[in-house]
């Protein structure tokens, strides 16, 4: 069967020769949500257009944000549905946060106000954060803006544009960072080396989060930020109750360095009712695994995952997320009551260990060739504990236990039962014919376990198929290798056909 | 200089992990208890009728099962030790004293359970969660991770005695050792010194990987040989350097050195001198358990340690060496695809060279260094820089 989604590409840029047609309903749907989007970049880059260009003009990563547009296309290509929807939704609210965000660094950034007095008094209000702690410590500021710090210039970038890290990985190597470490703290520390930060904040909280490299990276950004900083320490075997007492006690403290370079005082009311919202964020997408549970998956891949972690870092304890996910959700719920399923599913897998940041939209290909809905994905599962707003105390202990299972850490800390046992219980309660481990080269601690996944789907007869990949860094593997891996396990483990046969091989090497 | 009494001796006990003086404490009905890192306080599982034995994997061969466990991206210690078990190298071990502090490594320790690596039915181990920054609350739950994990085990299921008094008995021996130690480092501050930098690498692999109390006679009598000993009658050492970094159970690193005619002066890595061979001073005041955990958390150098105090602490410290030890450059070394080191060696070499003024160079080797050449090339350049940095300074001087 060939459907043809590749004749639609241009050869190596994957840049569409015309929108993807998805009947009338959807695609009528999908072009005004992307009408929508263009409406929020044009507002924002109206609302500062010299300080904007100067943004443009200052920040190499900043050029990546010029493709948004094409980066939404991609991670929704084949969506139909409920599905199509609830990416759309999401994806123009996170546009919307982001611009926002990008509003307060760059009013504040003394990078592109230098001497500036008013960029200066609203840098000192900005609360920076490693992009691995969730915000939800902050709401108790409410007066404080708060940036994660790496968020913008490295993570939302290396998912955008696949070719954006590579001059930061290699600006690491050529200072002397060897080529084996994690892509995504060499690409931190190569930010840091370019000076390619904005220069905003009153203080920094770092921690160790998720993983050796990102610790170390801490000290490569402090020389170059300076600011006043202290790594919360979050403790790594997070299913014991007796390192509990530690984590609140490293949140507390991060309270008073807070309170202490801000000025203010910290309102524990306000930090109990985002709290409170959170807890029906995480409600929210309870029932959005529940949805995909069922025969009908409504939404799947990465504008669910991705927004996952969007939502854990960056907005968690915001009422408009909430709204966002209650609208979602309402239309995701109808879909399934209605048993409709929008795609042609063939097989269905638990995606394990990190994704691919240069093939954000792998899930989508898997779909679209072979017909793996991947209806369960690691990435999406983090900080998933309801924190208890009974009393400060309990408060938080559900705080620092949120923490602890951040993204990513919430199965590559913990121990290795945490990452090996959790995945066959999920491919259980998924109902999965298949696995798709990602075999992230530089990611150590999952390497190290690589013989006892391995072993643990050769003791219970499941299809695994291992997709190697190097997170950021396309040129270790590239998209093309990572599909070559797919084919050839699906051609002859499964004795697969596929769904689109144009898909099976093609050339975007050059596509952003 | 005349070989050394025990040096062949000493060769030999590093020739396997169950060495004679292992066997003969197993013989003894003592407990053998495995472990690798600082943060695990080598001086508690001397208590009672325990003996720590920090584990290496001499005489390396090929990596092909542990690659196929843990992947070729892993560091060579960690794969060493992971196929030295595969290979029943380690059955001797009744309990594995662990850490969380450095993925690869727990890793290792994980595969051993998941795997029944360990032929021995006693076998047993404990991870502890430790901090990354000192402080009150870090100490509380360092001390509460080591009773839980490591001392309350031993005691129940191996009869250990870790009590206050045992504890206070494996300081006083360990400190013992450490003495040794350091009288063995102050001669290394000679500028013709009686020890060469391959004689105090076996001898300190040595103090870690056999019973405190069976080789504490050997050190004893090399250190009154030492004192004896009469220096070369030529100074053949063209610079002195501080080795710093990784790892390093491989004493053919020392052996490269000094046929460069390098001197190592002193050593800041797992497996040296700094830290780990200082006498830790109790008072009768506190319980001996927190005193020495509070002495092994203030005193470790690992780079995993992230507090901006404790790294700027690091580079100090090794700026200390230098001019304790009256050393021209340093070495920073660490072993492949270790990430802690792979970024404190890239920022380190830079910030000594440039801000501290210490000449500094950083190299990459692997789990098994003996005949590399690419290693001896590195050393043999570093070593004319510094010689013609000396020639430049004298030069300067005269004029």
């Amino acid at each position: 069967m060939s459907r043809g989604m590749a004749n639609n590409m241009q050869d190596k840029t994957g840049i569409y020769k015309h929108r993807e047609w998805r009947g009338l309903k959807d695609t009528a749907f999908d072009y005004g949500q992307w009408c929508v989007l263009w409406g929020k970049l044009i507002k924002w880059a109206l609302g500062h257009p010299i300080q904007n260009v100067k943004a443009i003009l200052r920040y190499r990563w900043m050029y990546t944000y010029l493709t948004v547009p094409s980066f939404f296309d991609r991670i929704c290509e084949g969506q139909r549905g409920a599905g199509l929807r609830g990416a759309r939704y999401n994806l123009n609210y996170l546009a919307e946060v982001v611009t926002k965000e990008f509003d307060t660094i760059f009013s504040a950034d003394l990078n592109l106000h230098p001497g500036s007095k008013k960029a200066e008094e609203l840098s000192k209000k900005i609360i920076c954060m490693d992009e691995l702690v969730p915000q939800l410590m902050c709401r108790g500021l409410p007066d404080n803006p708060v940036i994660l710090y790496q968020m913008f210039p490295v993570y939302l970038p290396s998912l955008i544009n696949q070719h954006t890290p590579v001059h930061y990985i290699g600006q690491s190597e050529l200072y002397g960072l060897p080529a084996d470490v994690c892509p995504l703290p060499s690409y931190e520390a190569g930010v840091a080396i370019e000076d390619d930060f904005p220069k905003i904040g009153c203080c920094m909280l770092s921690c160790n989060m998720p993983c050796d490299g990102s610790i170390m990276t801490t000290a490569v950004q402090y020389r170059r930020h300076g600011l006043p900083e202290q790594p919360i320490n979050v403790p790594l075997r997070w299913l014991r109750d007796d390192v509990q007492e530690y984590a609140v006690e490293e949140f507390k403290s991060a309270v008073e360095f807070l309170e202490e370079h801000t000025g203010n005082r910290y309102d524990w009311d306000k930090l109990k009712e985002a709290c409170e919202i959170w807890n029906a964020q995480n409600r929210a997408k309870f029932e959005k695994w529940e949805y995909n549970r069922t025969e009908y998956p409504p939404h799947t891949g990465s504008t669910a995952w991705l927004y996952r972690i969007f939502e854990h870092q960056a907005v968690c304890g915001v009422q408009q997320a909430l709204d966002n996910d209650l609208k979602v959700n309402k239309i995701l719920a109808k879909q399934v009551a209605q048993h409709k399923c929008p795609k042609t599913i063939k097989h269905r897998a638990v995606l394990w260990n990190t994704p691919c940041n240069n093939y954000a939209n792998f899930n989508n290909w898997l779909l679209n060739c072979w017909g793996i809905d991947s209806v369960c994905e690691m990435i999406d599962i983090h900080g998933t504990e309801q924190i208890d707003t009974s009393s400060r105390e309990n408060m938080l202990f559900g705080i620092a236990k949120m923490f602890q299972t951040s993204t990513m850490r919430a199965h590559t800390k913990g121990g290795y039962e945490v990452m090996v046992d959790d995945l066959w219980k999920k491919y259980e309660e998924y109902n999965c014919d298949m696995i798709i481990l990602f075999d992230q080269i530089s990611c150590k601690g999952v390497g190290a376990i690589n013989g006892i996944f391995e072993e643990g789907a050769k003791k219970r007869g499941i299809h695994m198929c291992t997709v190697r990949q190097d997170l950021m860094d396309p040129t270790s593997i590239s998209r093309r290798e990572m599909r070559n891996d797919v084919n050839t396990f699906m051609q002859t483990v499964m004795n697969e056909t596929p769904v689109d046969a144009s898909l099976v091989d093609f050339d975007d090497d050059e596509c952003w | 200089m005349k070989d050394l009494k025990h040096i062949r001796f000493f060769e030999q006990l590093l020739e396997q992990a169950n060495n004679e003086l292992v066997m003969q404490a197993k013989a003894e009905g003592k407990v053998a208890v495995g472990y690798t890192c600082y943060y695990v306080p080598e001086v508690l599982l001397n208590c009672g009728n325990a003996f720590s034995v920090r584990l290496s994997a001499p005489n390396t061969g090929s990596l092909d099962i542990s690659q196929y466990y843990m992947t070729s991206f892993i560091c060579g210690y960690a794969r060493a030790l992971f196929e030295r078990a595969f290979e029943g190298g380690y059955n001797f071990l009744d309990f594995y004293a662990s850490s969380d502090t450095c993925q690869q490594m727990v890793r290792v320790v994980e595969n051993f359970h998941e795997l029944k690596l360990i032929d021995n039915p006693k076998f047993d181990y404990g991870i502890i969660d430790a901090p990354l920054k000192v402080s009150p609350h870090g100490l509380k739950m360092y001390i509460g991770q080591i009773k839980k994990q490591f001392l309350d085990k031993l005691n129940a299921e191996y009869g250990v005695d870790v009590s206050d008094e045992a504890i206070r008995k494996a300081v006083a021996m360990h400190n013992e050792m450490c003495g040794i130690f350091e009288e063995l480092s102050e001669l290394r501050k000679a500028e013709n010194s009686v020890i060469t930098p391959r004689e105090f690498h076996i001898l300190s692999i040595a103090s870690y990987t056999c019973p405190t109390y069976l080789i504490l006679p050997y050190l004893r009598e090399t250190l009154e040989e030492l004192k004896q000993r009469e220096p070369d009658a030529v100074n053949r050492w063209r610079a002195r350097v501080v080795v710093v970094g990784s790892e390093l159970d491989d004493y053919a690193f020392s052996e490269i050195l000094e046929n460069c005619r390098c001197y190592v002066a002193a050593d800041r890595y797992c497996f040296g001198s700094y830290p780990g061979r200082q006498r830790i001073e109790l008072n009768d005041t506190e319980d001996a358990l927190t005193q020495v955990c509070r002495n092994y958390l203030e005193t470790n150098q690992c780079p995993r340690f992230m507090s901006g105090e404790k790294v700027t602490e690091r580079r100090e410290y090794v700026k200390k060496l230098v001019e304790e030890y009256h050393a021209d450059g340093v070495i920073y070394e660490q072993a492949k695809f270790c990430d802690f080191w792979g970024y404190e060696r890239m920022l380190n070499t830079e910030i000594l060279r440039e801000e501290y003024g210490v000449p500094t160079i950083g190299i990459d080797r692997e789990y098994v260094v003996r005949g590399s050449g690419q290693l001896s090339t590195r050393v043999q350049a570093f070593v004319e820089s510094l010689e013609i940095k000396k020639i430049q300074t004298k030069g300067g001087k005269d004029e």
